[in-house]
């Protein structure tokens, strides 16, 4: 049976100097690197990784093993590694923690890995405001590079692995895999259409895989102790261990490690500390802001994984727990919300680029009061029409956090509405041209009808 | 005309050999050009595009879509206050937006005249749990509001020699950051009003050593 669980990727990271190579060569850092570079089999290597279970961290949650045996084979071009450390889902901040506080373990999952895809050229793309981060994978990568576990002839073993550590300069969509990797190429962070997807033609269109600072640094751990070690936590489908980043009402935020399938409710009281004083819960976000609410009565049911998650019509996501109390007034929450996708919305996709800036000044007529009775099911239906349409998810992103307010708070968003009957009258009026109604047009021009729709009214 | 020092066209010729191209070395090669000269201006884009290969028209498509490039038209230091929800969430980023309004004047979006402070409203900084967070041009700070983030205005106020009374009255200029401040090599007279009276130079270099001891994340007023 499982043993109590311990953390593993955060173990070290409130030790002083847990940045440093020294402190990472004293727990026995780069021994797992050293022995299998060079010597194990690169597929056996990737199939302890199918068979660990192990899904990426990063949002999406597929299976790392099988993402990796879609590389494209003898191709004769390089194959690449990318990072993804453009952390920038709001309410993730876990992959900053590996980066500023124990940056050697994530190197020796970039070589591990880069052995078992054979790749000899990895990127680490950070976000631009990770300043600490950068200069601490900076210092770490001279470190390992100085001590030859980086570089030529790595560890001796005849393999050379060039590793690159660059910074983004503030876009959310470089954190989606091939936006980042139209950013690694030298140009804006446009998402490129799939298929092909990188593991056929990628980064400077040759094969190339794309995974999360967290994923890579579970990697290091699998390769230690083995797959059958990382199953024994976790569910079935989900196996294994997680960092979960908790923000908003409780006492005490932060970022733990838990093995998946942990209760939700559980890991709020246990780890969170419950809510802070005299609040009680309104909702909960639990994957980033992208992911769809959980109101309490999902929240009693639901477990930390991604079955459990996405049974409840939302997803893991990152691990980004935001908590909302009862005093959070929820027009103000989805009006930032939208704000936020509008912004980031790189442009290429009109039902994204449009959509969002829809999404965002509607809800600003919510917050503001001036919104109409049609616009409650006008909310709905943009949502509903930018959800896969796009080249990349943000527009999904955007839309589905919309849709679950719209579902799970109606009431809130028609408390908000303006004069509901006047509105609706006029609406009917406009939009079922009755015989009179099409005669006063005929003798006065355009019906008297207030605008109702988008436009005139911006917030 | 500007150049790049030796020693930032050293770092920049180390990196050749990193990338597969010259084409994407521009990040970080904008990186090297705002250090330099403490922002990206036209002639600092042209300098990217040349090292680079790529034509000054790209570098500019480059530099208006990445929003952490400082441009010439934000303040000297920069502020950046978080105004995503987890941040947002108990009035936090309104709290220390206030702090900033009351001791410089600003606004989101605003300069002061001199060009001696900006602050402006960006999305998520990856700090949730400690809201709000603010950066200060490469500084970042979390729980930064009430005394600290006084006292943080303050330091900088002493350090330019100003006092908190030459901006709290004065309303701050808005800020246009599409907008290229044009160089004075290119003997063109631009709109004198979008020229910055003082040029923003204050980065700390990237390769500055990190002390131990320090908050984590940077707050060095813990």
């Amino acid at each position: 049976m499982a043993e109590a669980f311990k953390p593993v990727i955060l173990r070290h990271i409130n030790e002083p100097g847990s940045h440093t190579l020294d402190h990472y060569l004293a727990r026995g850092g780069y021994e797992t690197a050293r022995s299998l570079v060079g010597t194990a089999d690169p597929a056996s290597l990737i199939k302890i990784v199918t068979d660990s279970g192990l899904r990426g961290r990063g949002g999406a949650g597929f299976p790392t093993g099988k993402k990796w045996s879609f590389l494209a084979k003898g191709t004769g071009k390089p194959i690449y590694l990318a990072v993804n450390a453009d952390e920038s889902e709001p309410g993730t901040f876990k992959d900053r923690h590996i980066l500023e506080k124990d940056p050697h373990q994530l190197l020796e999952g970039v070589i591990l890995t880069c052995w078992a895809i054979q790749s000899r050229h990895a990127f680490i793309y950070l976000r631009g405001e990770f300043i600490l981060g950068y200069e601490r994978m900076g210092a770490a990568l001279a470190e390992a590079k100085a001590k030859g576990f980086i570089g030529k002839n790595i560890f001796g073993k005849g393999f050379d692995l060039k590793v690159v550590v660059m910074r983004g300069a503030g876009a959310y969509i470089c954190g989606e895999e091939t936006g980042m990797l139209s950013s690694i190429e030298g140009g804006r962070g446009y998402p490129k259409i799939k298929p092909p997807f990188p593991a056929v033609s990628g980064l400077f269109q040759c094969p190339t895989i794309v995974n999360n600072v967290e994923t890579i640094a579970a990697v290091t751990h699998i390769y230690k102790h083995g797959a059958a070690w990382h199953k024994q936590w976790g569910t079935e489908k989900s196996p294994g261990f997680k960092l979960f980043c908790l923000s908003g009402a409780v006492k005490n935020p932060g970022v733990y490690e838990v093995p998946l399938g942990m209760p939700m409710k559980e890991f709020i009281e246990v780890y969170g500390g419950g809510l802070v004083e005299g609040r009680s819960l309104k909702a909960v976000i639990p994957g980033g802001l992208s992911a769809p609410l959980l109101t309490p009565e999902m929240v009693e049911k639901c477990t930390l994984d991604y079955e459990s998650l996405a049974a409840l019509g939302s997803m893991l996501g990152s691990g980004g727990i935001t908590v909302l109390h009862d005093g959070v007034d929820l027009m103000s929450a989805v009006t930032n919300t939208m704000r936020f996708y509008h912004h980031e919305s790189c442009g290429q996709c009109t039902p994204c680029r449009e959509g969002t800036g829809w999404l965002e000044k509607l809800a600003h007529k919510f917050h503001a009061g001036h919104a109409h009775a049609g616009d409650v099911d006008l909310v709905g239906e943009v949502a509903q029409n930018m959800r896969g349409r796009t080249i990349c998810v943000l527009a999904d992103a955007a839309a589905m956090p919309m849709q679950s307010y719209l579902e799970h708070f109606r009431g809130e968003f028609e408390k908000r509405v303006h004069e509901p009957a006047y509105v609706e009258r006029q609406r009917t009026a406009r939009d079922e041209i009755t015989p009179e109604a099409k005669r006063e047009t005929v003798a006065h021009g355009a019906p008297n009808v207030t605008d109702v729709g988008m436009g005139t009214d911006r917030v | 005309m500007k150049t790049l020092s030796p020693e930032r066209l050293r770092r920049f010729h180390d990196m050749v050999d990193d990338y597969p191209n010259k084409r994407s070395m521009l990040m970080m090669t904008l990186r090297l050009v705002e250090e330099e000269f403490g922002c990206i201006d036209d002639a600092g884009m042209e300098i990217a595009a040349e090292l680079c290969g790529v034509a000054p028209s790209h570098v500019q498509g480059m530099v208006t879509f990445y929003t952490h490039f400082k441009r010439p038209d934000h303040g000297r230091h920069r502020f950046m206050v978080c105004a995503t929800l987890m941040c947002a969430l108990d009035g936090n980023t309104d709290q220390a937006l206030k702090q900033i309004k009351d001791k410089l004047g600003l606004s989101p979006g605003e300069k002061t005249k001199d060009g001696l402070f900006s602050c402006e409203k960006v999305e998520c900084l990856a700090d949730c749990d400690r809201p709000p967070v603010v950066q200060k041009d490469f500084e970042h700070f979390c729980a930064m509001k009430g005394k600290v983030l006084d006292e943080y205005i303050d330091g900088l106020l002493k350090k330019e020699g100003k006092t908190p009374e030459a901006y709290r009255a004065v309303p701050g200029a808005p800020m246009d950051l599409r907008v290229s401040v044009l160089p004075s090599h290119y003997n063109f007279v631009g709109d004198a009003s979008r020229t910055t009276a003082v040029p923003p130079p204050l980065h700390t270099p990237l390769s500055a050593p990190v002390a131990d001891g320090v908050n984590m994340n940077g707050a060095k007023h813990g």
